[in-house]
């Protein structure tokens, strides 16, 4: 009887071993895609191990191509042209690409798995962008609902970027959010500082990652981020600047001034700041201490929901009309805006309309 | 369902404290819209109305047929929707306040996605539910 | 067993149908059946499953567990040779036809439980059917599950749920309507019994 039984058991396990064998023989030749090799712009070779996707493969190389979504196929911000191979066009990613797109061969890569030899080509700007590992150094209550937060980078690491430029944030599991998420900020400090950063970020209703700075992050924390990203940055003229923001979008020009103060300029700014009520200002001092070191800044900030105190001394309403004041020459002015698209495009409108500055001197970094 | 949950797209996730399942809050809160008489896409198509009105006004604040108070507040990045289908919707914020009843709503442009298409009001105390019934009486 | 192969594939779609006869399978069936694309890919694939699934349990059944006196344990083995299959065959998805991997893939490990293939390589074993008698019976079992899913996708699109009653929406009405389906398919059971 016994015997049976365990003559039975060894039978059973070895009917379950020959099957896990199977598997795992089958995962190995079918799974295994070998080293394939990846050819960027026709220049340059990298050898990876195939199966992964081309997001990730490249991720793995140092090589980061922008993701908002972390590789999950809903943001779009992935798109790359693939030359040679890549496989056919997978239904995870019609949704983000154009019938244009589609024909130009442009691919989600977070959804194209590299099996096999492919080519791609991407911007130069992305051979800049890198993982970055760094401690909180400080954080500062700018309002209610705004902190400045210094990332001091880790010994050996320096972050090459242009005043304007954003970068992409990962959270770290806290509470009851289990994964990380991604999430871009602009930078606040200047790129004379390369060995630390300064994020602005405002608290959002439900918003994952500014939840987690206003809640649990700490001085001494460690935190991960990729970057520079972005087109948005300032342009080196003569000419008078405008800058325009509103929220949070003060924090790429506060960068910009702070490198202007660095290098030394004579150009006129002005900077309007559209805020809700006094209590969404910040940053007072430092616009104050701008406004006396340069020879020509003037600092406006402007309230759309003043309370009652408030109509009496500052510019309330709209901004445009203030503008006036600001431009000169509209052929010797450039504009530097950053926030919400409405704000964008109405300040935009108004800038070619009414004060007759060229388009392609207005520089926008949108936040939708 | 797992997009829905607390800290996968918003940090509260969209169910609240609600127990049921998202199909039957769905359910639930449709034949209250038959009860009223009212169709989930009325409803969206009312919530863009004031948010694009917003919009117009460039997110100031701005009254609407007199007695609506509307602002939006947009901010960098956008939200997928939890249901298993691509697209993603920006990151506005959009308050209406009947100045009338003082009754105040705040949604985002994914709400009103939920709204017209999966006629998702969001679970009980999320924080952007919109009760259907609220919506009607205020809105219209 | 004397009933020709070829009886026992209409059969097993009409008058033995696997699930409004015998109702196997039910969970999926009752879950997917929501839209009529998802509904057909589900079909297809548990079509699929079950045919290789039962041919390769007959295998296993007449030329391992018989000889080794170890029938008993038939339950588990049958159930992990599934469940090996199921897996093997979503690698082989993903390697050679990705874009029918995103499609179908998600539907997959639903396959694995699904208590028809089961039932399937059981009915087969019970009746003592030959290899060709089993393949001839997965094949119309299986196109039958899909014949039903599909019937009930279809019904269900029509559906106008508002005119349901609150209490039996989604699961309730759709069991009403795989009941009345089933009693449907009694009127097919004079033409040839396979019990």
């Amino acid at each position: 009887m016994l015997s049976r039984i365990f003559q039975d058991i060894g039978l059973m396990s070895a009917i379950g071993v020959i099957l896990a064998l199977i598997m795992v023989l089958a995962q190995r030749w079918l799974s295994n895609y070998g080293e394939v090799t990846i050819n960027i712009n026709k220049k340059r070779d990298l050898v990876v191990t195939g199966g992964n996707s081309l997001l990730s493969s490249l991720a793995d190389k140092q090589i980061f191509i922008p993701s908002a979504c972390g590789g999950r196929g809903t943001c779009g911000a992935c798109k790359c042209k693939v030359l040679e191979g890549g496989g056919p066009i997978l239904p995870t990613e019609k949704p983000q690409l154009s019938k244009e797109e589609m024909a130009d061969n442009i691919r989600l890569s977070c959804q194209v798995k590299v099996k096999s030899d492919i080519a791609i080509q991407i911007p130069e700007e992305i051979f800049n962008i890198r993982r970055f590992h760094s401690v909180i150094e400080e954080i500062i209550d700018y309002t209610y609902d705004i902190k400045g937060v210094t990332f001091k980078l880790e010994e050996g690491q320096s972050i090459d970027f242009k005043a304007g430029q954003y970068v992409q944030l990962e959270t770290k599991p806290y509470g009851k959010v289990k994964q990380k998420a991604i999430r871009a900020y602009s930078i606040s400090s200047k790129p004379e500082f390369n060995n630390r950063i300064q994020l602005i970020i405002r608290l959002v209703p439900e918003g994952i990652c500014t939840t987690w700075v206003h809640t649990a992050l700490k001085v001494g924390d460690k935190v991960d981020f990729t970057g520079p990203y972005g087109d948005f940055y300032l342009r080196d003229n003569d000419a008078d600047i405008l800058f325009v923001a509103g929220g949070s979008g003060s924090a790429p020009i506060k960068s910009m001034l702070e490198h202007l103060r660095e290098v030394g300029t004579s150009r006129k700014m002005t900077y309007f700041f559209g805020a809700r009520t006094t209590k969404d200002l910040y940053l007072g001092d430092e616009m104050r201490d701008f406004e006396e070191y340069f020879d020509d800044f003037t600092y406006v900030p402007v309230l759309s929901h003043p309370t009652e105190e408030d109509n009496l001394q500052g510019k309330t309403g709209f901004l445009m009309p203030y503008f006036k004041e600001a431009i000169r020459d509209p052929k010797n002015t450039e504009a530097y805006l950053c926030g919400s698209p409405g704000m964008i495009a109405a300040v935009t409108k108004s800038l070619i309309n009414d004060y007759g500055i060229a388009e392609g001197k207005i520089y926008y970094d949108s936040f939708g | 369902m797992a997009r829905m949950q607390p800290g996968v797209i918003t940090y509260s996730g969209f169910l609240g404290k609600d127990i049921r399942d998202y199909g039957q809050i769905i359910a639930d809160d449709e034949m209250v819209l038959e009860e009223l008489g009212k169709s989930a896409e009325e409803i969206a198509d009312r919530l863009e109305f004031f948010q694009q009105m917003s919009f117009d006004a460039f997110e100031a604040s701005t009254m609407v047929e007199k007695i609506y108070d509307v602002n939006t507040e947009v901010v960098r990045g956008y939200l997928p929707c939890p249901f298993m289908h691509q697209g993603v919707y920006r990151k506005s914020y959009t308050t209406v306040t009947n100045t009338k009843s003082g009754k105040s709503f705040t949604y985002s442009a994914l709400n009103i996605h939920l709204i017209r298409v999966h006629h998702f009001f969001e679970g009980k105390e999320s924080h952007f539910r919109l009760e259907p019934r609220e919506l009607v009486a205020e809105l219209f | 067993m004397e009933i020709s192969a070829f009886v026992l594939f209409w059969a097993a779609i009409f008058t033995g149908n696997i699930l409004l006869t015998y109702f196997l399978g039910m969970c999926s069936y009752l879950s997917i059946s929501k839209e009529i694309e998802s509904a057909f890919g589900l079909g297809i694939a548990v079509a699929f499953v079950l045919i290789v699934t039962s041919a390769l349990n007959w295998l296993v059944y007449y030329y391992i567990l018989f000889p080794f006196g170890i029938v008993y344990l038939q339950y588990i083995v049958f159930i992990i040779v599934i469940a090996a299959f199921v897996q093997f065959l979503e690698l082989v998805i993903e390697r050679y036809t990705p874009a029918l991997y995103y499609s179908l893939g998600i539907f997959l490990p639903l396959i694995t439980v699904n208590c028809a293939i089961l039932g399937v390589g059981l009915f087969m074993i019970i009746r003592k059917y030959s290899f060709i008698q089993t393949l001839a019976f997965s094949a119309g079992s299986g196109i039958g599950w899909l014949l039903a899913i599909l019937m009930l996708a279809g019904i269900r699109r029509k559906l106008k749920e508002k005119m349901v009653p609150a209490g039996l929406r989604g699961a309730g009405i759709s069991l009403i309507i795989t009941g009345i389906m089933a009693l449907g398919f009694i009127g097919f059971s004079g033409i040839v019994q396979i019990q």
